[in-house]
């Protein structure tokens, strides 16, 4: 099997990724996928992280020495030879690879990222518990505490929306270590065995179907202090470790998902029927307009992020922009969901299987449109990230 | 006879207290969970109530109220997302009976749609969903003193609980005809074909060699059967209308309750000002949207040809609105308005199949856009 290696020529990286796209991307995974079980997602994303990284593009955006060490622009062509080969979207690894990691590298001890790093690109499992049920735009609130007990941190509480929790193997979990402390204070960021005696976990099944999000109590759980990431009451600031640039990569893979294969998926799904008035739908300049609207933004906000990207390999502060593009991003799909959805008319409201891992242009329109929506509110609301703009970009009053 | 502004809030008060009580969201998500799908002895409570049959002549059995009642009736059982034949039986087979030219036909069958011991449907779509007459996919032939009906329709409501279908088909010459047949007859096959607003159900029907005698026929085939599916489908994008806007307006109620309620900051979120115009754009579709559709239900006791534009002004404002408002509430719940335990995405859901049941927006836009600028002409070419 090809490996790909850092610091090529980025041409031929280009061809050797795109060959190997053209080669192990399954055919009719979306076919296969369609309809399938939570377990046999799972294993299905699984299999696909260990492609991934048997040819060395799981972490492309990691510390050479970790399994990574491909430039910025590299991790450019990946991303878009990957989105355009039309790769399942592996959501499974997605805080482990794009979150967790990054936050080890930046905060964790070399014994720590020892220990975790090599078991992300192994396949294990990581969940964000960050948001409670009265901390979510509110992240700073939360109630989880953790109190010390000689070389044990012993965590009870609750964290909701927890993405992958029903499988992970390990958790970001954000706690109060000080209830004194002000609110941004007393945090700190601990990593949890999720197989830990005290932990529940509860599935909550999401509006368009799937159910891959969760609730989940801590009861006692003990958790040695060598999983501390970061200084105790530091975690605040430690958990902001994600980085701009992984922003901006995983946003940039949606983009040219969108620009390519969802565009490409709406012009096949109109060019295959007629408007209630008899015309082709292709020939309509409504439906000509909406593609092209629709192509045209995904086109600027490709630009957006190559500016974007520009500025973090120059060292200057994106947080504003890492703000527009997922505000950007959610509205490109819902515009064009919606827009399909539209010209579908009630044929377009008939129930499909489900497909997941597969962005938002899984051909069931109207699914996809509902889904949009959890874009607007997870990792951060639209709301808020205005909010950020305003404030923190802008210097508005808050 | 129309209702008094006092006797429309006494319905309006009589019916969503039945629907609060005997229709509760959890009730909803039990009932559509099992066949048949809705509420039977709710259903018979309403047509007991005269619901089914508030806007029928009193000559037929019905209260004489007129559309302006039923509209009311329509948007409680939106508020509450009522799975039930309502929509089928007392708006669109009902009101066709009631534009039919056939009076036998008619009394017979609205004797027993009023009484309530029979239910009705219409199929008059495409199986891609098209209303367009020349596009309709059942045809029919006259074979002696019978119409032979071979083809299929998508899109019914309620198919499998439906005694009588009026189908419209068209012949291959290009000639509509509207019929009323019995559901059990030979040659008929009903096939579910389930939506993803999981309050409603729809079916495809095939029709193979179903032979019914002339009688049947609703009126004359031809201009007049066009006419005839044309009001129907008007009723039809009104009432969906409706439906859409007491839904919208129980979104708007539970949005605006659940920013009062739900604290973050330290505060509850409707102070915020991003939150607080979510809201209150909200609250601008549903005003808007309950001025329409209350506008265009008195239009429907007017007029017939006064109906398709009324349809089609409301289906190009009433739908989009509500869709995107009800996006909004849900948006406004945060992560629970993103679960399928919370019941913003019903709403959402209920509301796009209203959107589009009975023609995209965007066709009734074109319509309309037709008839604007066909009259600014005339009124041009008069003065000229
Ligand atoms: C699909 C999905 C996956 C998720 N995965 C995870 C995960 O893996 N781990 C995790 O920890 N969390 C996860 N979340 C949670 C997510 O981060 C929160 O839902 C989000 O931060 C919003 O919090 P909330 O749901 O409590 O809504 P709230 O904060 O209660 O917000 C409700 C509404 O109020 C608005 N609002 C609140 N405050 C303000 C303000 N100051 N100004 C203006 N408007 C305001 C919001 O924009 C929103 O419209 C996920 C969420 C979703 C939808």
């Amino acid at each position: 099997m090809v490996v790909h290696e850092p610091g090529g020529n980025l041409d031929e990286l280009r061809r050797s990724v795109r060959e190997w796209c053209a080669t192990h991307i399954p055919k009719d995974w979306q076919d296969q996928q369609r309809g399938a079980t939570n377990d046999e997602l799972v294993a299905f994303l699984r299999w696909w992280g260990a492609e991934l990284r048997a040819t060395g593009l799981l972490v492309p955006h990691w510390p050479k020495e970790w399994g990574g060490g491909f430039s910025i622009p590299e991790q450019v062509v990946i991303a878009e030879e990957l989105a355009r080969g039309g790769a399942p979207r592996n959501g499974l690894y997605h805080v482990g690879v794009f979150n967790a990691a990054p936050t080890l590298v930046h905060s964790a001890t070399p014994e720590q990222q020892q220990r975790f790093l090599p078991g992300i690109l192994n396949g294990e499992v990581w969940c964000q518990g960050f948001s409670e049920p009265n901390a979510g735009s509110d992240l700073a609130s939360l109630q989880t505490r953790a109190v010390l007990d000689g070389d044990n941190y012993v965590v009870t509480g609750q964290k909701v929306w927890t993405s992958w929790a029903q499988v992970a193997d390990w958790c970001m979990l954000l706690v109060r270590t000080d209830p004194e402390a002000s609110k941004h204070k007393g945090i700190t960021l601990l990593v949890v065995d999720m197989h830990s005696p005290g932990i529940e976990v509860r599935p909550i099944k999401q509006a368009y179907g799937a159910s891959d999000f969760n609730e989940v109590f801590f009861d006692e759980v003990v958790v040695p202090v060598d999983q501390r990431i970061g200084r105790e009451n530091d975690g605040w600031a430690v958990a902001q470790g994600t980085l701009a640039a992984e922003r901006a990569i995983f946003i940039l893979e949606m983009t040219e998902r969108l620009r390519l294969n969802g565009i490409e998926a709406a012009v096949r799904e109109a060019a295959g029927w007629r408007l209630e008035s008899g015309e082709p739908a292709l020939e309509d300049a409504g439906v000509r307009e909406a593609i092209a609207e629709s192509y045209a933004e995904a086109e600027v906000l490709r630009h957006i992020l190559n500016a974007m990207i520009e500025n973090v390999i120059r060292g200057v502060d994106v947080g504003g922009t890492s703000a527009i593009i997922k505000i950007f991003y959610a509205e490109v799909i819902q515009k064009l969901m919606r827009a399909v959805t539209g010209w579908q008319g009630v044929r377009g409201q008939l129930d499909e299987p489900l497909l997941e891992c597969a962005g938002w242009e899984t051909g069931f329109w109207m699914n996809d449109y509902i889904h949009s929506f959890g874009h607007a509110i997870g990792g951060g609301t639209s709301e808020i990230m205005r909010n950020v703009i305003g404030e923190r970009m802008l210097g508005l009053p808050r | 006879m129309s209702l008094t502004v006092e006797e429309r809030d006494e319905l309006r008060s009589t019916a969503r207290s039945l629907c609060d009580r005997k229709s509760p969201s959890e009730r909803v998500r039990a009932v559509v969970a099992d066949p048949p799908g809705f509420d039977r002895a709710l259903w018979d409570e309403m047509v007991g109530l005269g619901w089914s049959s508030i806007h029928v002549p009193a000559a037929h059995g019905g209260s004489d109220a007129g559309y302006a009642a039923l509209a009311v009736v329509l948007h409680e059982l939106g508020r509450a997302m009522v799975p039930s034949p309502f929509l089928a039986s007392a708006v669109l087979a009902t009101s066709a009976l009631m534009c039919s030219d056939n009076n036998a036909l008619a009394s017979e069958l609205l004797g027993a749609l009023v009484a309530g011991g029979s239910i009705g449907s219409v199929a008059f779509a495409s199986t891609d969903g098209t209303y367009e007459v020349s596009r309709l996919t059942t045809g029919w032939e006259r074979v002696d003193a019978t119409v032979r009906l071979n083809g299929s329709s998508g899109f019914v409501l309620d198919a499998d609980v439906a005694d009588v279908l009026i189908v419209g088909a068209c012949s291959d010459d290009g000639t509509p005809a509207v019929v009323a047949i019995d559901s059990a007859s030979a040659g008929v096959r009903i096939e579910p074909a389930a939506s993803v607003d999981e309050t409603r159900r729809l079916f495809s029907v095939a029709f193979t060699d179903v032979v019914v005698a002339e009688e049947r026929m609703l009126c004359e085939p031809g201009a007049r059967a066009e006419e005839l599916l044309d009001q129907i489908l008007a009723v039809g994008v009104i009432a969906a209308a409706c439906d859409a806007t007491g839904a919208t307006e129980r979104m708007l109620d539970r949005t605006a309750d659940y920013a009062k309620d739900r604290m973050q900051f330290g505060k509850p979120i409707g102070s915020f000002q991003a939150v607080k115009h979510h809201c209150a754009n909200i609250a601008i579709a549903v005003e808007a949207s309950r001025a329409a559709v209350n506008a265009a239900a008195v239009a429907l006791d007017g007029e017939p040809n006064a109906w398709a534009r009324n349809a089609s002004v409301t289906s190009s404002y009433v739908g989009p609105a509500c869709t995107e408002a009800c996006g909004f509430g849900l948006r406004v719940h945060g992560g629970i308005g993103f679960t399928w335990e919370h019941d913003s995405h019903l709403y959402l859901k209920r509301v796009m199949l209203d959107e589009v049941m009975f023609g995209t927006p965007s066709w009734h836009r074109r319509r309309l856009a037709r008839t604007v600028i066909e009259s600014v002409q005339e009124e041009e070419l008069q003065r000229s």
